[in-house]
């Protein structure tokens, strides 16, 4: 299905450029908006996608390149000015100010008055709601946004961006990074109620099987340009292989052999933590076992619980109660804390990076033997030299590019920082790794480097439980891949499995047999 | 595998405009990397800014010190030894709050347990017929426990540490005033009853009869301090839990002791002082220590300390405190008015904490 086929273009954008400090991050690409479609953009982490958007946002506003709205050549220097225009945007961080209700964040800083002074209260409850029944969903304007659920809260945001009058274009970026299924399903209702109006949208997601679903048309982005559009129809195997090009599959490194001994085993194991909360998806009745010398991949949707397993087996889940029974190397695993964890040879990497890896007042050595500075010390006083050891141990193992030793953890790229996190852990020697989006943000280079680092250490023991929202890297580096969905284990496939199989039994939405 | 140069610039550009890169964007620079160097030389400066402080101070009072027979006064021995003593209490509380922001916490209640302090050694001393040494080490151990109680109520009951303390502020000033019957406890030395051991009076002596024995507390204090967060694993932890609790965590600390040591130093520290107190004046005042916890923070905050946490040096707050100190020394030497004073200290105070916001900014945090 394309609406609209040969109507005029309402966005064009040509031979549109970006470099970051002599860093290209945009090398000429094309993208063309049509009116009252949705145009999906995709592409792995670091193909230039949020720079694209950042552009056409009006947030970055130095770029070369043409922009032309509605025939109009154009260059926006503000988000504001882009928004004058109509093309507004719902950034992934919410800008909403989560004390205040709902009508008075629709409103801020543009809140109807009288006498010119006093916020005219009524009339503006009036209004926003008004414009909260253009989205749906029977949001009160009275509501108390921190108290409404993420997905409240970014049908919230939307209609910030109409609360201005109704834009052309409206981007969206990754509009469902955070939200559960029925969440999702309800932010494709304000979509498809938008498009109907014949409001674009530009939406910017990496899971495909969303696209499918709500897209007409995808452009897809690798390497800071533009490698194709094409209908949203289009298989999904193909997007794939659009997405990471025929380069990536030789990044990864040859499959190891794994043992025969288990190193991990769940049985019928569930937990549930004490105050269930709708966004922590409880693993329910898990059969698993993971070998030494294995890496295994956790497949699943976003709020299929692939995080919330590894936090439950590292002890940071919130406190509950388990039932079946958790091995490591055939013995009970108590769960308990980072700390209990660790002592049993777990090593954690988790996804956010910034939020819970990183001290980022600190440099790279004081990242890297944050974990280990027992072993590192005598009675309490950390040993320098046994430091500088550890450093020589693990900076050129870990191909971690820094200005040295001291230079502060932030001035690293992604990828150096995530070598970092996985160096910290590494240092303790665990037996079992769990790493959750162990490559989010991360160069292509510096994947393929931690595809190989975890492949050999593995190769010498190590047992390795990985989630990622990235199915072809799962692919390309597990040994075996197991499917979650809605916190149960649903499948477990080798790695050459069909994608769209995988896929179709991660999601439950997408299915093979549709007409 | 190698990195190719192309790649790793990719990602730091996707990075740079990521959601929460987005205020690395306002100002115009792009991420790190290329000013690695230039941002290390830069840090440098930021990082003794205290220091750089406090020798232009020092020249300062040299240049405008008053000349007596051609002698400058600033520099003359008594001075510069009545400089350190004047600072050596805020700077001993200055040390242990040093470690309490570093770990992310703040404690509003030291100038309080200082007054506490005084009036606890005094009666243990003379009504209580303590020894010296037995005294000191009670009183110390009370100020171990009471930042223990701050440090476990705002860890166990999840209150902000500056709530606590400041309520620790108004328990210490009244168990201060109800210990001393409100009233000032004058401390005679003697044998005799109600008198204090002469060994007591040490506090207030100078050391071979030039260095005051509380400045000599204060450098000692100084140094300790600086050698714990620097080469001890704890420190190292300090550091970590203030810089990000959550990776803190992660890596196997014990957050929750972490911060409730960092209260008890900073307790012991304001115990300490108040015993040197009484021990300098010869007497307890309940209500001595009043606004020495802002006094403490600002030389914290002048040593380079963030508030934010997960950076500082004792070093720092060391130059900060004598900083504060030599300045209020010259100003006085000139007879300028003491409300001067406070505005030449306000002016400091921003002056240090801009550096500290461009030093941030420039590392992109």
């Amino acid at each position: 299905m394309e609406p609209n086929g040969a109507a005029p273009p309402l966005l064009e954008m040509q031979g549109i450029s970006k470099a970051f400090g002599g860093v290209r991050a945009l090398s000429g690409v094309d993208l063309t908006i049509r009116p009252g479609e949705v145009h999906a953009l995709i592409g792995e982490n670091g193909a230039g996608k949020s720079t694209l958007m950042n552009i056409m946002s009006g947030v970055i506003a130095d770029y070369e390149g043409k922009m032309r709205l509605a025939g109009t050549e154009i260059r926006f220097s503000s988000p504001q000015g882009a928004l004058k225009v109509g093309v507004a945007t719902v950034f992934q961080e919410l800008d909403l100010v989560p004390g205040l209700s709902v009508a008075h964040n629709l409103f801020l800083g543009q809140e109807p008055l009288r006498s010119g002074i006093f916020v005219d209260n009524s009339t503006m409850y009036q209004r926003a709601e008004t414009v909260l029944q253009r989205i749906g969903g029977g949001i009160s304007p009275r509501g108390i946004v921190g108290n409404l659920r993420l997905g409240q809260q970014q049908a919230v945001a939307i209609a910030k961006a109409l609360a201005v009058g109704e834009p052309r274009i409206l981007i969206l970026d990754e509009p469902t990074a955070a939200l559960s299924t029925h969440e999702v399903e309800r932010l494709f209702e304000i979509i498809r109620l938008l498009r109907s109006r014949g409001v674009a949208i530009v939406f910017i997601s990496h899971r495909l099987e969303e696209i499918s679903q709500i897209g007409d048309r995808v452009t897809v982005l690798r390497d800071g340009q533009t490698v194709a559009t094409v209908p949203a129809s289009t298989r999904q195997d193909h997007l794939v292989s659009l997405l990471i090009g025929e380069s990536l599959r030789a990044l990864f490194p040859p499959a190891g052999t794994a043992t025969s001994e288990d190193r991990l085993t769940l049985e019928n194991f569930s937990y549930r933590p004490g105050r269930p909360s709708p966004d922590w998806q409880e693993p329910h009745d898990i059969n698993l076992t993971v070998r030494a010398g294995e890496i295994v991949g956790l497949v699943g949707l976003l709020g299929a619980g692939r995080t919330e397993l590894l936090q439950v087996l590292y002890g940071t889940a919130p406190p509950g109660l388990q039932s079946g029974s958790v091995k490591v190397d055939g013995r009970a695993l108590r769960i308990g804390s980072p700390l209990a964890a660790l002592r049993r040879g777990i090593g954690f990497v988790p996804d956010d990076r910034r939020g819970s890896g990183l001290v980022t007042t600190r440099s790279v050595a004081e990242n890297l033997i944050l974990a280990d500075l027992k072993r590192l010390s005598t009675l309490g006083v950390v040993r320098a030299g046994r430091v500088r050891e550890a450093l020589r141990w693990g900076l050129p193992r870990l191909k971690i590019k820094a200005a040295g030793a001291d230079a502060p953890i932030l001035s690293l790229s992604g990828g150096n920082q995530q070598k970092v996190l996985i160096g910290r852990i590494l240092l303790r020697q665990p037996d079992l790794l769990l790493l959750d989006e162990p490559t989010r943000g991360v160069d292509i280079g510096a994947k393929a480097e931690i595809y190989h680092l975890v492949r050999s250490l593995a190769a010498g023991g190590l047992a390795v439980l990985v989630a990622s929202s990235e199915l072809p890297e799962l692919a390309g580096w597990c040994d075996r891949l197991v499917v979650l969905r809605q916190g149960r284990l649903i499948a477990d496939l080798p790695p050459d499995t069909d994608p769209a199989r995988v896929l179709a039994l991660a999601g439950g939405t997408y299915t093979t047999q549709e007409p | 595998m190698s990195t190719q140069p192309m790649d790793s610039g990719m990602e730091t550009a996707e990075f740079a405009v990521g959601a929460e890169a987005l205020t690395a964007l306002d100002d115009g620079k792009p991420p790190a990397t290329a000013g690695t160097r230039k941002w290390l030389r830069f840090r440098f400066l930021i990082r003794f800014q205290s220091l750089l402080g406090l020798v232009l101070v020092l020249f300062g009072g040299i240049i405008f010190s008053p000349r007596r027979n051609g002698e400058i006064l600033f520099l003359s021995a008594d001075n510069l030894a009545n400089i350190v003593r004047s600072v050596s209490e805020t700077g001993i509380i200055a040390v242990g709050m040093t470690f309490v922001i570093i770990a992310g916490g703040i404690d509003l209640s030291v100038g309080a347990v200082l007054g506490l302090s005084g009036v606890l050694v005094a009666r243990l001393m003379i009504d209580w017929n303590y020894g010296t040494a037995l005294a000191i080490i009670i009183v110390l151990i009370a100020g171990l426990l009471f930042g223990v109680l701050q440090g476990l109520v705002s860890n166990y009951m999840r209150i902000q540490a500056f709530i606590v303390t400041l309520a620790g502020l108004q328990l210490a000033r009244g168990l201060a005033r109800f210990i001393s019957g409100d009233k000032f406890i004058n401390i005679s030395f003697g044998s005799g009853p109600k008198q204090a051991p002469s060994s007591f009076s040490v506090l207030g002596d100078r050391f071979g009869g030039v260095l005051p024995v509380s400045a000599l507390v204060f450098l000692g204090v100084g140094i300790i301090g600086s050698v714990v967060l620097n080469t001890t694993r704890f420190g190292r932890h300090v550091f970590a839990v203030g810089g990000n609790e959550r990776a803190a965590r992660l890596s196997g600390i014990n957050v929750r002791y972490v911060k409730i040591v960092t209260f008890a130093i900073c307790g012991i520290a304001a115990a300490l002082s108040g015993i040197l107190d009484a021990g300098q004046l010869a007497f307890a005042n309940p209500d001595s220590g009043t606004g020495y916890e802002l006094t403490a923070i600002a030389a914290v905050v002048i040593g380079g300390t963030s508030l934010f946490g997960g950076e500082g040096t004792v070093v720092g707050t060391l130059a900060g405190a004598l900083l504060l100190g030599s300045l209020n020394n010259i100003l006085q030497l000139n007879n300028i008015n003491s409300n001067l004073q406070l505005i030449v200290t306000a002016t400091i105070i921003v002056l240090a904490a801009a550096l500290q916001h461009l030093a941030s900014r420039r590392r992109g945090t």
